[in-house]
Order: structure tokens, then sequence, then C-alpha cells
């Protein structure tokens, strides 16, 4: 039994309506779809998903369509202007990326009770929505304040769908379909965030020569300009006129940003010469490493000025970190100012937290253990589930506000 | 007031359901006050009882009591408002229109005395959602008071609001009460947790409070006995 595995970490609660839920679609199918079984959150997250809803007795199967590199080109660009920049998309565009699609729905079996299609690819599948069954469009790109000319003809496809599913209430838009809310999670058996032995975080201390006993500032981030490096050691050396502590700045560079390689220039100019700042480049899939930098760290920063939900802020949370974080995206979400973290809107915010935090171990152990708290109620995977499920559920019972489960 | 459930619990078992809410999004938001009460005139009874009633289950620290006045408080940083919308007790109210109509006018109270009109910055207005409720076993069950007062220190918090807070809606009176006066005949201590003030303490103070009156009913009687 996979659920059993979270028994120890996740809510019974949450637990127990999800044996409700797959007794409720025991033998029915569930099919999800998007255009990546690598790579990002999305494919992570169902990875470890399906064979939980399988688990409980859901027929679920995942299918990733397939793309040429124009079609993938075309749906980066989509991907952007749902983001806000604007893009030209031209009709033979948009016909390229609905004839992949057609041909796709030629080679993947549509047939299911409840299908979940993922983000603006898979999209236009829906126009080959066989008879039956229901469809849910879960968009996990914030589309509050889109480039309107392309938002417009993926929300006529969004249209068609029974539903759409955003991650929070700001990233939605009015659309006449009912829409749901689902907060990301992260999945504490994962690698990433699995309980490490205290070898192997020693270990990884050891490699990345991080000194015993010395506090740790920790950032966890992709070298980019919205996750402020260059602000993050501003704050760091704010702080070390005061508390000896070390900083560790730890991603990957930006290789889809053109700016990328020279915000990387940058930090590393700006941190030069330091001997308590490290930054370490770690290579794609380094969850191992990520997960004992956490569990080393004293203080966690996420001081972002922009940000999607920012899920890097619940994986420290969960080792019991109280995170700093900018004021910004999903990161609200997450920390509760002055509860279980510290939401900061500049340098000086964050420069100050991190004393408050390394003057005051009490606090920091008392926040950090509610941190914990948020997230095994709020940001688990199991939660995750419960919440597809229900949906599956509620749209098979329109216009209800209130759903029994014995 | 709305149906949002089962109708009352009877029987000599009390039976612990709990319950998660769906979040639903109605793509509506205010950047101001003026949006704001416009939207509360208009948007769902559904909507309005998220925003008010479902409170507490969000509530940590009791600082406001529905998400109106914490975004007025906190966001808009307008104080007094955020105080007189914390005032208004939901319970008082025979209908969600009646709610409704009273938030609007103390927002519109508010307006017409600050007439400078406050804007927050995009991702920081208030959005207008609303919830759909599964209801389900909570897995415990309680045939006298002691089963009773020690189910009641383990269900989860969403047992909690569910029989005591949202209790109230569907049936008028909090299910501990119902069961305690209906399937115990102790109408005295049904009536000590009827009388308490929901919105004067969280979820988690609530189980607090209605364990130590249990309890001394229960020390009360082992004391006759003896």
């Amino acid at each position: 039994m996979i659920l059993e595995a979270y028994a120890n970490t996740s809510p019974k609660s949450d637990l127990r309506l999800l044996r409700l839920l797959g007794k409720k679609f025991e033998g029915r199918s569930f099919l999800h779809i998007n255009s990546t079984r690598v790579g990002g959150g999305v494919a992570e997250i169902l990875h470890r998903m399906i064979p939980i809803l399988n688990d409980i007795g859901i027929k679920t199967r995942w299918e990733v369509i397939e793309g040429d590199p124009e079609f993938f080109d075309i749906t980066k660009k989509i991907h952007n202007a749902l983001q806000g920049k604007p893009e030209e998309i031209t009709p033979s565009m948009w016909e390229h990326h609905f004839e992949v699609n057609r041909r796709n729905s030629e080679q993947i079996s549509l047939e299911a009770d409840f299908a979940f299609i993922h983000d603006p690819q898979p999209a236009p599948l829906i126009r080959f929505k066989p008879e039956g069954g229901r469809w849910a469009w879960r968009c996990h790109i914030d589309l509050s304040a889109p480039y309107e000319e392309v938002a417009r003809r993926v929300v006529d496809y969004a249209l068609q769908y029974d539903a759409a599913v955003f991650s929070v209430a700001k990233f939605a838009r009015s659309l006449p379909v009912p829409e749901f809310i689902v907060l990301p999670s992260i999945d504490p058996l994962s690698e990433k965030n699995r309980e490490l032995e205290k070898e192997e975080i020693d270990e990884i201390a050891r490699r990345f020569d991080i000194p015993p006993g010395k506090p740790l500032i920790l950032q966890v981030s992709r070298f980019d300009r919205f996750k402020d490096p260059v602000g993050v050691i501003k704050a760091w050396r704010m702080v070390r006129k005061y508390n000896d502590c070390m900083l560790v700045l730890a991603g990957s560079p930006a290789t889809d940003d053109p700016e990328g390689p020279r915000v990387l220039e940058e930090v590393q100019e700006f941190a030069s010469g330091d001997p308590d700042v490290r930054l370490l480049l770690l290579p794609a899939f380094s969850d191992r490493e990520i997960n004992a930098l956490q569990r080393l760290a004293t203080v966690v920063l996420q001081k972002s000025i922009k940000e999607g939900f920012g899920l890097t802020v619940s994986e420290a949370m969960w080792k019991g970190k109280p995170v700093i974080g900018g004021a910004v995206g999903g990161i609200p979400y997450q920390i509760i100012h002055g509860h279980n973290g510290f939401l900061v809107h500049s340098v000086e915010g964050a420069a100050f937290r991190i004393r408050q935090f390394l003057n005051s171990p009490e606090m920091t152990k008392r926040m950090g253990e509610r941190a914990r708290e948020h997230v095994r109620n709020n940001f688990l995977i199991t939660r995750q589930v419960r919440d597809y499920l229900s949906i599956w559920a509620a749209v098979e019972e329109p216009g209800r506000t209130s759903i029994m489960m014995v | 007031m709305e149906q949002r459930g089962p109708d009352r619990l009877e029987g000599p078992f009390f039976e612990f359901r709990q319950c998660v809410k769906l979040l639903k999004a109605t793509g509506k938001k205010a950047r101001d006050l003026e949006e704001l009460e416009a939207l509360i005139n208009s948007i769902s009874p559904n909507s309005i009882y998220h925003h008010v009633y479902e409170y507490p289950l969000k509530l940590i620290e009791l600082e406001y009591t529905n998400d109106f006045a914490h975004w007025a408080g906190e966001t808009l940083e307008a104080r007094r408002l955020g105080e007189a919308l914390s005032n208004i007790d939901p319970y008082r109210f025979a209908s969600i229109e009646d709610l409704r109509k009273e938030l609007a006018r103390e927002i519109g109270e508010f307006r017409k005395n600050h007439t400078l009109v406050q804007r927050v910055l995009p991702g920081e207005e208030f959005y207008f959602n609303e919830t759909i409720t599964l209801v389900f076993p909570a897995g415990a069950r309680a045939r006298n008071l002691a089963e009773f007062l020690l189910a009641l220190k383990f269900v989860d918090a969403s047992s909690i609001y569910y029989h005591f807070f949202e209790a109230r809606n569907r049936v008028g009176i909090n299910d501990f009460s119902a069961w305690l006066r209906d399937a115990l005949g102790r109408e005295e201590l049904a009536k000590r947790l009827h009388e308490i003030d929901l919105l004067m303490h969280t979820v988690a103070e609530i189980r607090e409070l209605l364990a130590s009156l249990i309890e001394e009913e229960l020390r009360r009687e082992i004391e006759v006995s003896q």
C-alpha cells in the first residue's frame, strides 16, 4: 500500500478522505495529459501522484503529448504571453498548435471518466474529447495579467472544459465555467524532502565545505533577478556586522533566460573575496544535496521580488526551518507573517529578520515547528490528490455546496 | 440560513464528522473599498458565507473575525474599518442577505468619511472565493460523556468546526449541545456550551474550552459518587 507510507507524515483526515474518495471512484478511470515526462514541477508531482491514485483503486493513466520543435517553440511563446510578455502567435502557429494536438488525439486513448489536461500545450485536445466523462483544464500558470490577444485563444479552449483549475485565486480570471483552486504541494517522501541520516547530511556539508557550528543562512533558487540573489548578499552583509554567520546561495543557472549568465556573473562578482559566501552551482536533480542544505540551514530565505508559487518555501518549512520570504506570488500562502516565518519587502527587512532569528534560537525553533505543521496541514501531496478527487466529485454533482462522503 | 449539510444528528451515539473545503474562485476581485462594497452587494451568498463563517478555519490568532475585516485592516490599512467589520456578529443575522447588507452598510459608512481612495497594488486585491464542503466520518463515536471528552481531544480541528461552528447555520444549535441535551439529557451542560461566544475564540481554543467544561462536569459527578 503506497498510501500507508504517508501514515506518519500526512494528516490522518486527508488519508481518511482519500480512502473514501478512492472507494467512491473505485475502478473508474482518471487520465492526466501534459507535455513532458521530465523536468518541471508538474511532471515531478505527477510522477508521485499517479501511483497513489492507482493504489486507492482508481485506474489512473498519465499520457504525454508529442510535438516537433516548432510546436514547443510556439507553446513556449504561449506560456510567456500568458505570463504577460507580448508575443505574436500567427494564425499558422495556432493552426500548428491545434494540428499537433489533433495528431496526438489519434495516438492517445482519450477515453476516461475524468481527465486533467495540464497547461496550454494539450489544451486543444478538448476538441477531440470522446462522449461521456468530464474534463478539467489544469492551469499551472499565473493568468492574472496575460498578454490578452494570446490569452483569449487559450481561454476559448478552457471554456469548453467542465471546469478550470488554478493554483491560487490570484492566478485565476473570471470564466463562465466552474473554477477550482488547488494549491501546489510537495512530496514528503521524495528525495528532496525525505528524512536524511545524520551521516548523509554531514557528508554533504563536508563536500560543500560548510563548517559545523556556524549559523548558516541559505537561499535555494535559480540565479535569476527575480530571486534577488544580490539583495540576499546585501542583507547578509548587514547581518554580518552583528552576527557571525555564513551564506549559501544554491541553485542552477537560468538556462532558458537570456539574462541568466549575466546575472550569475554579477552575483559571482558581488560575492567574490568573501570566504563566508558560497555560491553552489548545482546540476539538475541535486535533490539530496538541496535536502541536506535545507536541513543544515539555521534560517532559509526566499527573497523573491517576483515568484510563481515558490514551493522551495514549503520544502524548507517542512524541514522545520522558518523562512524569510518576499511577499510575492504564492509565498504569502505559505508564510504566515510572524507566526511561522516573516514576509519582507526590502533588503533591510530581510537583514532585520535574519538577525531576529539568529538572536532568538527559541523563537526560531518555535516558528520552525509551526512552519512544519503548516506544511503538514496544507502543502503535502496527499492534500493535493484529495483536492483533485474532490473536484471530480464536485463536477459530477454540479450546483452542490455540500457533499456527504460516507 | 442556507442548508450546508445533512440534518441534525440524532440517536444515542455521537458520530463525529469532519469536513474539508474545496476552494472555488469566482474570478472577481476588489482593488479598493468602492469595488469591495459593490461586489459584496452582488456576489453569491456562498462567497459571503465563505469569507465570514468559514474564517475560523484559517484563523490562527484572534485579530479579526472575517476576511473582509482582515483585508481592510491589514492590506488597505483601514484599521477603523477592520475593527468595525470585525465587530459584526454573523450569527445575529437570520439570512446571508441581512449579513450582506450589514457588511455593505459598514463599508459605505466608512467611505462617506474617508473620501481618499486607497487602491492596493496588483496581487493584493480582495479575491472573492466560494467553497464546496465535503463532509465525512471522523472515525470516532461516543456513547457517553467520558467517551465524548476523549474523542473531542483527538478529532481533527475541522470536526470541531463542523459540529460547533457550522452546525449553527445548519440547524440553529451546535451539534454537541443538541446531542448532550437530546441523547444524554444534560440540558445545563448543553446550554453552557451553546453560550460560548464563537467569535471570541479560535477553533483550538474552543476545543480546550469545551474539554474543560465537560471535564468539570465529569469531575463533579465523580466527586458526588464517592
